[in-house]
């Protein structure tokens, strides 16, 4: 396990370089993200521990990072005075854009997979945004009205669009369609709703609590993982949007802040949550041949984070199971996940 | 931006979402709210003498259906339930399915009725919202209708033995101007107090309508009316309250000789209650989601009701029961309410609720309420939503917390948010 400390930010959101195995980007912001700047650390993965690339200073708070998945050098930050900023890491000091567009805290950003040429952003304003690098406006907005935490393009098609907010619902939106009254929304998915139960005509329902995170699988084009206030971890199929979860995960004891879905087995999950852990669970459709399916379960725990974790991402390349995670402790901790498996 | 004080909160929220209600949660706005579309009501017009005196509980109902239905715009196929919140009328339930075909809805559009008696309006609203809630279906209608001028009060029937042997079931043979008095007794609320407070409705209700503001809540009827003179029948149009006194004041209400002499402290007059009145209201429900789709416009958002019980022989007080309960239910403190709207069964009741639960009386039936506009028993219940979500409209409010006491002993309360 490699520790690197944001001495005096506290962290928020961690990013794997897509171009390479030895960079992550760390948002993080200063007194707990309640008020004062923000920081955007470059991080080297290198034989003598975790080094410090370079880092950008903004004026509020850092609540998400994405890389561009075009230009190496390129990387979007949420901003909590409602601004989207471009830096280039070969440059020092400012940013190259930035978008003063949305009228609260912007809380997640999320390159576009597939066409690589668009991102999106999301913000307490109950709007979504999508932006193009080279262009001075936002190219489309996407209302959800409430406090949206998590929007992300599909990894599979570069015109599908998720997001999840406070109003405890999933919103699926194609872009493809005309836009209309409806504003692309194609699903609207209540997390809440429970799965239906044989024989019973109504269904066991939770009550409607905030969702702060979501994440496509890399593998199967149509499964979203959910997971917010109120702990539980979800995973929805989008063909049948009214069906419920397909699987729910519990066992984390405080809401989740962060999920991904590993890039290497599609049952792979990855939490962050208040509790102060990072979890690694099974959807229980194990790709593994001769591995058995089984219900979703949590397969292994890091317990050395000391405050509430914020942000995790997978290692795209190399052997699989390397993360990332980033906290409220000031600490970004590099690890392998099989190390906390199978105990 | 966010102050760090609501940034912290937003994190505090995360943690405990059990603490998550209150006014700031109340006011999201979540797919699945049940919301209301319509809300509108008849005037108010005083029994056996107004000008719904001789407009029949089904014609009442007819009426006011037809109204909605053309109002709302909507496809009648679509709603699936009318609930129509009724206490005193013989063959209720034969009407309401009746009146509701009548009005031009088709056959597949069912009725029932629901009856606690001056809380059966709201009631209804709540009886549509949990079938919505619960998904039995997607769009209903809550009605509150009362005809006063057709079918009188009697009071209790003749109960059984082991009712009337018992200390407190028995108090429910009790008429309900004898609960009136024991509230005045029992809690010390003087003559005076209550001529004031029923004079201050007439005068907010005197103020309301000549402003127009009531007119924001009223659907014109065209009704048959027969004069009391020559025996004319006539078609004529009623689009006013007639019930409220203009210049009237704790004075001139101060004159007015006891109602029940026979019950002391004899304090409740003809002045100082609620008025026997005709009239209806009507609220169209749905899912936030369903509104949406059908580009439905929202008014406002139910946001849940409640009851409780209590000695039936002080049965007027029972609003200090409900409302600390639903405020509780819904996280909220009572100056996060902007309107309350509690019915003036009784102007004792009246005193002793704002007094007790320590309401601004700038807050309390900001239009006035029953003893100046009437109280049409099963009405009452959905025409103070009515009134509520208009005054809330007007002052660019929020919350609104409706409530009533009820005959045998109880109190309802709900709680309304208007998105204007």
């Amino acid at each position: 396990m490699l520790e690197y400390q944001t001495q005096g930010f506290n962290g928020y959101a961690v990013k794997y370089s897509p171009f390479f195995d030895s960079r992550i980007a760390v948002a993080s912001s200063a007194n707990f993200g309640l008020v004062g700047n923000g920081r955007l650390y470059i991080l080297g993965l290198t034989a003598n521990g975790i080094q410090p690339e370079k880092w950008f200073d903004t004026q509020d708070s850092l609540y998400d990072t994405a890389w561009s998945e075009v230009h190496e050098n390129q990387i979007v930050v949420a901003c909590g005075d409602g601004s989207v900023k471009l830096f280039d890491i070969s440059l020092d000091q400012y940013p190259i854009q930035s978008w003063q567009e949305h009228n609260r805290e912007v809380y997640s950003v999320s390159w576009n997979l597939v066409s690589k040429d668009t991102f999106s952003s999301s913000s307490w304003d109950g709007t979504i945004k999508v932006w193009s690098p080279h262009r001075p406006q936002s190219i489309l907005t996407l209302p959800t009205h409430s406090c949206t935490y998590s929007s992300a393009f599909s990894p599979h098609s570069q015109s599908i669009l998720s997001s999840v907010s406070s109003d405890s619902h999933l919103r699926i939106f194609d872009l493809r369609t005309p836009p209309s009254a409806s504003n692309h929304l194609v699903h609207l998915i209540p997390i809440h709703g429970g799965p239906p139960v044989p024989g019973m005509a109504s269904r066991q329902s939770f009550q409607p609590s905030e969702c702060l995170t979501h994440d496509w699988n890399k593998y199967r084009p149509n499964i979203i993982a959910t997971a917010g206030v109120d702990t539980i971890i979800r995973t929805f199929d989008i063909r049948n949007p009214k069906a419920g979860p397909v699987a729910q995960l519990y066992g984390h004891e405080y809401a989740v802040r962060k999920l991904a879905w590993s890039p290497h087995l599609s049952d792979l999950l990855l939490s962050a949550s208040y509790d102060m852990t990072c979890r690694v669970w099974t959807d229980g459709t194990s790709s593994t041949p001769g591995a058995s399916g089984g219900a979703g379960r949590e397969i292994g725990r890091l317990n050395r984070h000391t405050e509430f974790v914020t942000g995790v991402d997978w290692c795209l390349f190399g052997s699989e199971g390397w993360c990332a995670s980033v906290s409220w402790d000031k600490r970004v901790l590099v690890w392998d996940a099989r190390a906390v498996m199978g105990r | 931006m966010a102050l760090p004080g609501e940034r912290l909160s937003t994190v505090l929220g995360h943690l405990n979402p059990m603490k998550a209600t209150g006014r700031e949660s109340l006011l999201k706005k979540n797919p699945d709210d049940i919301v209301i579309t319509l809300a509108v009501r008849t005037p108010l017009t005083k029994a056996r003498k107004g000008g719904l005196k001789d407009t029949s509980l089904d014609d009442l109902l007819i009426t006011l259906l037809t109204a909605i239905r053309e109002r709302s715009n909507i496809d009648p196929a679509l709603i699936e339930d009318v609930c129509v919140g009724n206490v005193l009328a013989v063959g209720q339930t034969y009407i309401a399915r009746s009146a509701v075909i009548a009005a031009g809805f088709p056959v597949t559009t069912a009725a029932s009725i629901c009856n606690r008696f001056c809380s059966s309006g709201l009631l209804a609203v709540q009886n549509i919202a949990n079938q919505i809630i619960s998904g039995s279906i997607d769009v209903g209608l809550a009605v509150g209708a009362e005809s006063m001028s057709g079918t009188p009060d009697d009071g209790a029937p003749n109960m059984s033995a082991k009712i009337i042997n018992h200390p407190v079931a028995s108090q429910n043979t009790q008429p309900m101007g004898q609960t009136s008095e024991n509230v005045a007794a029992q809690f010390n609320i003087s003559r005076h107090a209550m001529d004031a407070f029923a004079a201050s409705s007439f005068q907010k209700a005197e103020k309301a309508q000549k402003a127009g503001w009531l007119a924001d809540e009223i659907v014109p009827l065209n009704v048959q009316w027969k004069d009391p003179k020559t025996g004319e029948v006539s078609t004529k149009i009623v689009d006013r309250d007639d019930g409220i006194r203009y210049g009237t004041t704790a004075e001139s209400l101060g004159k007015i000789r006891a109602a029940f002499p026979q019950w002391s402290p004899s304090a409740t007059t003809g002045g100082n209650a609620s008025q026997i009145t005709d009239g209806a209201a009507g609220l169209l429900l749905m899912k936030r989601s369903r509104a949406e789709a059908l580009g439905q416009p929202i008014v406002g958002k139910f946001c849940g009701a409640t009851v409780s019980g209590l000695e039936p022989r002080i049965m007027g007080i029972g609003p200090t029961l409900a409302i600390p309960k639903i405020l509780e239910k819904t996280g909220l403190s009572s100056s996060d309410v902007d309107v309350f709207e509690i019915n003036e069964a009784f102007a004792s009741m009246g005193v002793y609720c704002v007094e007790k639960l320590g309401l601004d009386p700038a807050k309390v039936n900001p239009r006035g309420g029953a003893i100046a506009l009437g109280h049409p028993l099963g009405c009452t219940g959905a025409r103070q939503v009515v009134t509520a979500l208009s005054e809330l409209r007007r002052q660019d409010k929020r919350i609104a917390v409706t409530s009533m006491c009820v005959g045998t002993g109880m109190g309802m309360a709900g709680v309304f948010v208007s998105e204007h």
